[in-house]
């Protein structure tokens, strides 16, 4: 293939962004589609095209782990073994699959059809146990479907694939964010119009003030749901007003919280919601360019998200004096690569404009200071999905479904050993209990519940007689854990936790971006300890210096990752401590012995 | 101005100032890796931890901005044990091989354990290997495993020499410096990334396993390699000459100044040392007779018979010797100290009446926008200041071609090798016509074979001084150890000549010559040793813009 072949195309990538290093992972995305990796040649080229040292994009291949820089099969298998996928049996599944196509994670089947990798948590956890065949999310991949997924892996890409399209239990009983989630190919412009689409935009644009807007969703309670909770309207407030710069909107849609997955449920099923909450709140902080980060391994959303996009295009809600209002607004979709901490907001634009997905010192924070140096506010794709709804009912309305402190539903994530892992619309004030019991079904197998992590897998973990607390998140913080994303991972009581422990350690040695010290070298620290006491090989001081190691990383790093990796460690072996201690002692079985 | 407290003491500074700054003026010193006041901030490190009241967390010292009424304390158990824990971190992975690098001695990860360490080690795991003694450049060794990931050199190659030759590869704890696959760290200024690495993950080739660095001295001097006369500090290593293939010089490093060369130094100043100890003149040659030579030359035999014949070639007795109208000339050098000019100006231009020209026409060298000067002397404006060199002075040439003429008696070429600027042919005709013919210099070069005299003089490391730069700042050389065997200072020769002259001279040294330089030149009026101090002084506005 010559680089030259994909010129008109890199020519009109770079038109996209204000600057060219912004193109770094499209251009990346483009040599791969085309060359099913990235050679050094390429790297090559997309620096002389980005006018940057060929360090940096060596950086980006190197950091992001979606690039191949080596052939592979001609289709990807990823098997998601993260806790909400362990917890319903990736183990075994990846056991089989390896044995049945004869190679490890990693391997590519020696006729060149399939390139198997063993991945952390896709956000599919409503499918666990599951895979991504190429784009296609699979699963539960037990019976014939996992028989499928392994014939469909070998068959040459575009031909017919054998694995039934999935059905988990999805919400669609609204009020606020699920109402058109029936419709499994999305809802689209005619049928949202249909339903009154778009008739908040229109108030916004035509009879409000951008600070109208702003103190509406003040007043509706609206939080940030991408995990901090921070309230939306106060975060818009903080566009400097005077600014002379352009303000931009930064959508972060890289969902990838293991436990999470209703960002893609709404970019997929219900994208003009997002498109709308998007228009609204970039006429209220000023913004004339959004920006949506899509997490790479959501080639649909994505896909889905662009047609939305193109009809709004088409139908004058978005470019140019949108329906005659004057007001100007363009979004363009930026897909990430393969790194989860890209959701924290400020590692999101380093990304974004083309660097590794390293979180920024603050302050400044992006509100000063944020893309490309300019004003910008980054709201997660839920929190944006319920402006429409605030706007067309009224702030009263939406903040009369949640607490006192925060308003409305939440998309809640339920997965693990549930009788029915699936995406609940609730409000807020919907107790941890009622999720598990009533609406996810209960315990699988008649089981008994033995601890829960409410939001997401930083969140701190929760024993089953501490379920009687509401999922805003005042109430969690005050229970000692967190809201988060809403992700609610369930473990019975058969869970072995050190195992759990050491899913989720995997998890953060592998996605520390590596720049602060006590993060890069804390994670992978805590990890091998962890390793070493599944592996059978743990000693009576290992939960001390746990401890101590998870207590050195807290509140010393840019970001909050390094926290977030601590709190598990933390929570797990006080709560456990006595299953961590018998575990150590009886020369823990490892998993082997156990199939045996 | 926000007056904030750190340790207790107060202090006022300037807004936009950072706690790690503000510490620094106190004299507080707070450990820092990734911290270097030349580059951006990264903060990635972490060892700066400060406590500040009010906030909620320990605050890093590089990234905090002071306000008013702050309250930081460096030295509380919180702040300390935050330390203790990064530092800990760091230390994880890294292979503590000390007894075989070369930073040992000067690494911040040694020098930080000795306040901060965990002396019970509690890490019990396999480290991550990585890529050890990688060879980046001409200049430059990478061990990955040794490196703590804080960037500096990273930054330093993006910001400073925007060459952008290093990335940091991969992520968490597999992450690895290096440079892209094939190609070379040769920039001009590629060295300096060793002196702002904090520990050893980049070492010097050229250094690599010389002499461990508590066995160095350090002298603090001006490089010669060009007029712009960055600041250094002179490694090197007397008692252990075996370490060093007998050579005294070990290294060069860059002395901080704000106004020359910040923190850095080009490769080309930093390594173009090596003539110090090599093919060094070392003794006084005569002229050549046919008697056997019984006993070598020395410096006494040496400037009687200089003096003597300068005397009568000089002033007053001009045209009363041989009858050919002749007269002394000299080719001076901008290598010499304003010290040495200003005897020469004062002993051979002004009491014997010679021509002197300090003149001469080298090819340009290499040159940027940043610290490298074409102009490969030190000390040129010093020339021009005297009026030894630039408008008005004679050019080297035209002195070459009057002795070529006839009409140059004596001739004295200080350093310049003739043969290289004029060639062979016309140096052996002018070495025939002019009765007195001396070389002196530091090494051997073509012309000293034609001269009369080889008078062996010290090198700028060996004598006190002062280079004014091509900016018009006075900078002092210091004399880092002796000069090498017979070799001697040319303001010693100088000085020793105008004795013999009868001249009537009562500076005894370079410190004295220069307080009569400071008399005699408007420039550099009121200015003494003391006043040009460590970091130099600008000479007076007046003629500070001169070209």
């Amino acid at each position: 293939m010559r680089f030259s072949d994909l010129e008109g195309e890199a020519g009109e990538i770079l038109q996209r962004y204000e600057y060219p290093k912004a193109a770094m992972l499209p251009l990346l995305w483009l040599v791969q589609e085309n060359q099913g990796y990235v050679p050094p040649e390429a790297e090559a080229w997309v620096a002389s095209t980005l006018g940057v040292a060929r360090s940096q994009v060596r950086e980006a291949v190197s950091f992001y782990n979606m690039f191949h820089t080596e052939p592979v099969g001609r289709r990807e298998l990823r098997v998601c073994t993260s806790l909400p996928c362990l917890l319903r049996g990736a183990r075994e599944v990846l056991d089989q699959i390896e044995n049945r196509l004869n190679i490890s994670p990693g391997g590519t089947t020696p006729g060149g059809e399939v390139t198997l990798t063993e991945v952390e948590c896709l956000c599919a956890c409503e499918l666990a146990p599951m895979a991504q065949l190429d784009e296609r999310f699979v699963g539960p991949l037990e019976g014939s479907t996992l028989d499928s997924i392994i014939q469909d892996a070998l068959v040459e890409p575009g031909d017919p694939e054998s694995a039934p399209e999935p059905d988990p239990y999805i919400s669609t009983a609204g009020p606020v964010l699920s109402t058109r989630f029936e419709d499994p190919d999305g809802t689209w412009m005619e049928a949202y119009l249909a339903d009154g689409g778009y008739a908040a935009t229109k108030r916004a644009l035509t009879s409000m003030s951008p600070d109208q807007v702003i103190d509406e969703v003040l007043k509706a309670n609206l939080r940030g749901l991408g995990g901090a909770g921070f309230p939306a309207g106060r975060k818009w407030s903080f566009i400097p007003k005077e600014t002379t710069q352009p303000i931009y909107l930064v959508v972060n849609a890289d969902e990838g919280e293991p436990g999470t997955f209703k960002d893609r449920y709404i970019m997929e099923r219900d994208p003009h919601a997002l498109l709308e909450g998007i228009i609204i709140a970039a006429f209220a902080i000023g913004s004339h360019k959004a920006y949506v980060y899509i997490r790479g391994e959501y080639f649909r959303s994505a896909r889905r998200l662009q047609r939305a996009i193109d009809e709004a295009h088409d139908r004058g809600w978005l470019g140019e004096n949108i329906q005659g209002t004057g007001f100007d607004l363009k979004v363009v979709i930026h897909r990430g690569a393969g790194a989860y901490i890209c959701g924290e907001e400020t590692a999101l634009l380093t990304s974004l404009e083309g660097g590794k997905g390293f979180p920024r010192l603050k302050p400044p924070f992006p509100a000063i200071s944020g893309l490309f140096s300019c004003p910008t506010i980054v709201n997660n794709v839920e929190t944006l999905a319920s402006v429409p709804f605030i706007l067309r009912h009224g702030a009263a309305r939406f903040a009369a479904i949640g607490t006192a402190t925060q308003g409305g539903t939440r998309l809640f994530c339920v997965g693990g050993h549930v009788v029915r892992p699936g995406l609940y619309e609730a409000p807020v004030s919907i107790t941890l209990r009622e999720l598990i019991e009533d609406a996810a079904g209960g315990i699988r197998d008649g089981k008994a519940l033995k601890a829960v992590i409410p939001g997401g897998i930083s969140a701190k973990v929760l024993t089953a007689d501490e379920i009687d607390v509401a999922m805003d998140f005042d109430s969690l913080r005050e229970a000692g854990s967190m809201a988060g994303s809403g992700g609610v991972i369930v473990m019975d009581e058969t869970t072995n936790m050190v195992e759990a422990l050491g899913s989720a350690t995997r998890f953060f040695a592998d996605e520390s971006c590596g720049q602060c010290s006590p993060c890069r070298e804390g994670t992978g620290w805590i990890h091998r300890i962890v390793r070493r006491i599944t592996d059978g090989r743990g000693s009576s001081r290992d939960l001390d210096d746990l401890l101590a190691i998870a207590g050195d990383m807290e509140g010393k790093t840019i970001c909050v990752f390094a926290d977030a990796a601590a709190w598990p460690v933390q929570s797990y072996i006080m709560k456990f401590r006595d299953e961590f201690e018998h575990y150590i002692h009886t020369g823990a079985k490892s998993r082997s012995d156990e199939a045996a | 101005m926000p007056s904030l407290t750190i340790d207790d003491r107060e202090i006022r500074v300037s807004g936009g100032t950072t706690v790690i700054q503000a510490a620094e003026k106190l004299g507080i010193f707070i450990p820092r890796y990734c911290y270097h006041p030349g580059l951006s901030i990264a903060g990635n490190c972490r060892i700066c931890l400060v406590e500040v009241e009010g906030a909620p967390k320990l605050q890093i010292a590089c990234n905090t901005p002071v306000t008013e009424g702050m309250v930081v304390r460096t030295d509380s158990g919180e702040a300390e044990d935050g330390r203790r824990a990064v530092l800990e971190f760091l230390l994880a992975n890294h292979p503590l091989d000390c007894p075989v690098c070369d930073q040992s001695g000067e690494c911040d990860l040694q020098n930080f354990y000795m306040n901060f360490g965990r002396y019970d080690p509690r890490f019990r795991e396999h480290k991550v290997k990585k890529q050890k003694a990688v060879t980046l450049g001409p200049h430059v060794m990478l061990d990955q495993e040794r490196c703590i990931l804080c960037s500096r050199c990273v930054r330093f190659t993006d910001e400073i020499t925007k060459t952008g030759e290093f990335g940091i590869f991969n992520r968490g704890d597999r992450a690895e410096l290096g440079i892209y696959p094939g190609e070379v760290l040769d920039n001009p200024y590629s060295a300096n990334v060793v002196d702002i690495c904090p520990v050893g993950a980049l070492t010097e080739s050229d250094f690599r396993f010389k002499a461990r660095v508590w066995y160095l001295s350090s002298a603090p001097s001006v490089c010669n390699g060009c007029s712009q006369g960055c600041n250094v500090d002179l490694h090197f290593m007397l008692d252990r000459p075996h370490l060093n293939d007998r050579a005294r010089l070990v290294r060069i490093k860059p002395r901080y100044n704000p106004d020359v060369n910040q923190w850095w130094l080009c490769d080309e100043g930093r390594y173009g040392f090596g003539w110090l100890d090599r093919a060094r003149l070392t003794e006084v040659r005569g002229p050549s007779t046919d008697a056997p030579v019984t006993a070598k030359p020395n410096w006494d035999q040496a400037l009687t018979s200089i003096s003597t014949t300068l005397a009568g070639l000089g002033r007053g007795q001009q045209n009363s010797g041989n009858g050919t109208g002749a007269e002394i000339a000299v080719i001076a050098s901008g290598q010499l100290t304003n010290e040495e000019l200003f005897l020469i100006r004062e002993i051979l231009q002004n009491f014997l009446g010679a021509r002197v020209s300090a003149s001469v026409a080298d090819e340009p060298g290499s040159s940027d926008d940043f610290l490298i000067k074409a102009d490969k002397n030190p000390n040129t404006r010093g020339a021009t200041l005297m009026g030894l060199a630039g408008p008005g002075a004679p050019g080297a040439e035209q002195i070459v071609d009057e002795a070529l003429a006839g009409n140059i008696g004596a001739l004295w070429v200080f350093g310049h090798d003739l043969v290289e600027l004029f060639g062979e042919e016309k140096v052996r005709e002018l070495s025939a016509r002019v009765n007195l013919f001396v070389f002196s210099g530091t090494n051997e070069n073509p012309t000293a074979s034609f001269a009369h005299w080889v008078l062996p003089t010290a090198a700028y490391v060996e004598k006190d001084g002062t280079f004014v730069n091509c900016h018009g700042r006075v900078q002092r050389v210091g004399r880092a150890f002796p000069p090498l065997g017979d070799s001697r200072e040319d303001w010693r020769v100088l000085l020793d000549l105008a004795g013999r002259l009868g001249m009537a001279l009562d500076w005894r040294e370079p410190r004295e010559i220069f307080q009569g330089l400071a008399r005699a030149l408007a420039p550099l009026a009121g200015l003494s040793y003391e006043a040009i101090g460590e970091h130099g002084a600008d000479l007076m506005p007046a003629t500070g813009a001169e070209p």
